[in-house]
């Protein structure tokens, strides 16, 4: 299992799944609505700020801001992204 | 109730953005729809009407959200809508819920909020195709079975599925009201309950118990700011002691509600979704390899934007320019029609300019509208807020705001109605208060004019820039430099506060639908003739007013007067050799006189000519200067004086609060040369730099002059349109005049320092 890291030290393409939300509940509830909440499988699309990132099937750009922390778990490879039978 | 009581009954349309919410109702309502505003709010308020057999059916399209948890008033009404508290539609009979088959996980949870609404609810579920084309596969039975509501399959786009659906709505309406379902614990529904009662006996009324959670559940949420509640002591106290007892009892709110909601979800979806194993590349991703990428993409971004920028400002001009002729042929069959006066003006000069002024905004906003919708419709839109989002954060906004900035350099009124798609208020609102510093394509013509006249033609980088084309892009550049230094202020100061983060969806690529397209193009001209065309011929015709009147009789007589002998001799002359040519001509004078004396009567004639116009100039130009246009002119000749400015320079600028390029005309008439003027009429900028100041022989136009009066329509706000949309997208009054005081405020301070500086260092 791997640790936790921030969501900016993930490498563009490799997929993770988000391990904890941080920061101002108001705005973490607003990323958990758009359908970035814990356990959602997350890819980095393109690095930079604003990112584009894949969380679940949505496709979304993200800035990141300093009110919100995303935590995210990498995965060892995309297999592990696939849903549960 | 039966549905045979009624023979109509209203639907509300919710779901995520990107869901062919709007394509739905498109599908539905066809032409029958209207749009407009909800008061005070600068949401959009879509209401179409179908029909279903002898049904009636009122669709009222919210717009598109991911959850209803208000935190702003815009955001509160589409709760309001559904709770029938939004006084100006119906309250809903049903609540049809738009899903994206491919991404139910995250719509499932608005629509578990919509089921708490205790009202009858239906589910569609749109893009099976897409979806099916996905590898996804969903369990369409099970999941209404699960849901206990109707759930019906649906292709928006190609108008499948439709009929079903309103058979669902129909049943639906006729049905049981649902009992209220809630994925909370059992601890979250006492505290509902007890806070219910508490609001009940506090004021005397009955709450939606829908209110009540969004109380419960939102830590400083827009429902707790509402007016009924906002600054009770009481209530907030109340609502404290509430989340410490739901704390203590394991319920931490806000946490629950997104965790609750999802367990709830999960539920539903186990095991009657299916999908792909591997999530392969699609075309939308292949796309956006080239579209997303820095450079590439960059580089497509701008030479759409330069052909969006082309289309405005060039591809309009034959249609602005059929909209003049029509207007100036309308103006003169007027004119040989009526008798002068002031019934005659008014017409000419006050409605048919004025509704030439509305008309001229007509192909901008059509063009600009066509673009934006095909390029929202097709996705790409959000690609392109994402490229600018970088720069734009710089400035304290986002990505979005470039488009509406952008378009505003062809005209500030297209550009804030963009900026409805900025969801945040204070981006919007900062967008819209500096929008009308781009230099507009009105202002063009005024600096072509004064650069024409008084800047030298003189290479400056070679022959790659010449001085002249420099001073235009100085003053563009001034435009932007200024706009960027008011926002930052303004994201700092007026409408500070905290930024949320800046998330969007970038939704699959399509092609983008003809019909969507058009509806839209339609909707946005309809739009300003309708909210923003009365008052901008309100305005005209008041500045035509101004000019008018008093217009005291005797004064053409006076000037008249004035020429009178030198118009008599003219005449007399005229008529003498037009009798000698009559008499004497057949008789004895040989073809070289006959021909001399001709050519002499013809040169006569053209001084005639030439004499009554300069006396009707001259006439033109004195009512200009008794009107109350001309006196107002003059008493703020002090306050312009240090600008550089003589008090026809202040005349003519506030003539030209309708529109800035009236300025042209309206230096025409001050300076007696009628009002035929352009930008590129060689008499006025001759006249220009000839004009001294009464009494000696200094000019009044020198290159600080000039540069002052440009650098101030660089920064002014003189155009009624664009402070008319600022009211209207801003909902108040307030913000139109902040624009106003603030750009003329700034446009005196850079015009009285160009002068001041410029005749220090040029003399």
């Amino acid at each position: 299992m791997h640790k936790l890291i921030p969501l900016d030290a993930l490498a563009q393409g490799r997929a993770a799944k988000i391990g904890r939300l941080e920061g101002c509940p108001k705005q973490v509830k607003r990323l958990e609505e758009m359908g970035m909440r814990c356990g959602s499988s997350i890819e980095v699309v393109r690095c930079g700020r604003p990112c584009i990132i894949r969380v679940g099937c949505n496709r979304l750009c993200f800035r990141r801001h300093e009110m919100v922390n995303v935590w995210v778990r990498e995965l060892d490879s995309r297999l592990e992204l696939a849903p549960q039978p | 109730m039966t549905t045979h009581d009624r023979a109509g009954f209203t639907v509300a349309m919710l779901g995520n953005p990107n869901t062919g919410k709007s394509t739905l109702f498109n599908g539905l309502a066809g032409v029958h729809q209207r749009v407009g505003n909800y008061p005070g709010v600068t949401v959009e308020k879509r209401v179409g009407q179908a029909r279903f057999g002898r049904h009636r059916l009122t669709l009222i399209d919210l717009p598109g959200t991911y959850s209803l948890a208000p935190q702003s008033p815009d955001e509160m009404v589409a709760v309001d809508v559904l709770l029938g508290r939004q006084s100006d539609v119906a309250i809903p009979d049903v609540i049809l819920c738009i899903v994206d088959a491919g991404n139910l996980e995250r719509n499932l949870y608005l629509v578990s909020q919509a089921l708490e609404l205790e009202r009858p609810v239906v589910v569609a579920l749109n893009m099976m195709d897409l979806a099916n084309q996905r590898g996804v596969q969903v369990d369409v039975p099970q999941l209404a079975d699960r849901l206990q509501v109707p759930v019906i399959p649906l292709q928006a786009h190609r108008k499948i599925g439709l009929e079903a659906l309103k058979q669902a709505l129909l049943e639906a309406v006729s049905g049981q009201t649902p009992k209220e379902s809630t994925p909370f614990p059992e601890a979250f529904r006492d505290e509902v309950m007890r806070l219910h009662q508490w609001l009940q006996d506090r004021f005397g009324q009955r709450v939606p118990r829908y209110l009540v959670k969004r109380l419960l559940l939102d830590t400083d949420g827009y429902v707790s700011r509402t007016k009924q509640w906002r600054g009770d002591g009481d209530l907030r106290r109340y609502l404290r002691e509430a989340r410490e007892r739901l704390a203590a009892a394991g319920v931490q709110v806000p946490a629950i509600e997104t965790t609750r909601r999802y367990q709830w979800v999960d539920g539903i979806l186990n095991g009657i979704v299916t999908r792909p194993v591997q999530v392969g590349s699609t075309v939308t991703d292949h796309i956006d390899r080239l579209l997303t990428n820095r450079i590439v993409g960059t580089v497509v971004f701008l030479a759409l934007m330069a052909l969006v920028f082309q289309a405005i400002f060039t591809w309009t001009t034959p249609v602005n320019e059929l909209i003049q002729r029509a207007e100036a042929g309308l103006g003169d069959w007027v004119t040989a029609t009526l008798s002068p006066g002031m019934l005659r003006s008014l017409l000419v000069n006050g409605v048919i300019a004025g509704v030439g002024a509305v008309l001229a905004f007509l192909p901008q906003i059509a063009t600009l509208f066509f673009f934006i919708a095909v390029l929202e419709d097709c996705g790409y839109m959000s690609r392109a807020a994402y490229l600018m989002d970088g720069l734009m954060a710089r400035v304290g906004l986002s990505g979005k705001s470039f488009i509406p900035l952008v378009s505003s350099f062809a005209c500030a009124v297209p550009g804030i109605m963009a900026a409805r798609v900025i969801e945040d208020r204070r981006d919007r609102l900062v967008t819209i208060l500096v929008a009308p510093l781009m230099s507009c394509s009105a202002r063009l013509p005024v600096y072509i004019l004064l650069i024409s006249a008084f800047i030298p033609h003189r290479p400056l980088l070679g022959r790659w820039l010449g001085l002249q084309s420099a001073t235009i892009i100085v003053l563009y550049g001034l435009g932007i430099l200024v706009a960027i230094v008011v926002a930052s202020l303004l994201k700092r100061t007026l409408l500070k506060g905290e930024t949320p983060p800046f998330i969007m969806e970038l939704p699959d690529y399509r092609v983008p639908l003809p019909r969507v397209v058009l509806a839209r193009v339609l909707e946005q001209c309809r739009t300003f003739v309708r909210n923003a065309g009365t008052l901008i011929l309100a305005v005209t015709v008041l500045v035509w007013a101004a000019a008018y009147f008093p217009h005291p009789n005797g004064l053409e007589t006076r000037m008249r007067a004035e020429f009178s002998t030198e118009a008599a001799a003219l005449d007399s002359q005229i008529k003498a050799l037009e009798m000698l040519d009559r008499t004497g001509g057949t008789q004895s004078a040989s073809k070289s006189d006959a021909s001399g004396s001709r050519r002499l009567l013809d040169d006569l004639k053209g001084q005639q000519a030439t004499l009554e116009s300069t006396i009707s100039n001259r006439i033109a130009g004195a009512y200009m200067e008794q009107s109350f246009l001309g006196r107002l002119g003059k008493l703020i000749a002090p306050i312009v004086r240090p600008l550089g400015w003589d008090w026809r320079i202040g005349c003519a600028v506030i003539a030209s609060f309708p529109a800035r390029e009236v300025v042209i005309g309206a230096m025409g008439v001050i300076y007696n040369l009628g009002d035929g003027q352009d930008e590129h009429s060689v008499s006025l900028s001759e006249h220009l730099r000839r004009e001294t100041w009464p009494g000696t022989n200094r000019p009044v136009f020198t290159v600080p002059v000039a540069l002052s009066v440009m650098v101030f329509f660089a920064l002014c706000a003189q155009c009624a349109a664009t402070l008319i949309m600022i009211r209207r997208e801003t909902g108040k009054w307030r913000w139109a005049l902040f624009t106003f005081v603030y750009m003329t405020a700034l446009a005196y301070l850079g015009a009285l320092m160009t002068y001041q500086i410029g005749t220090r260092i040029l003399g």
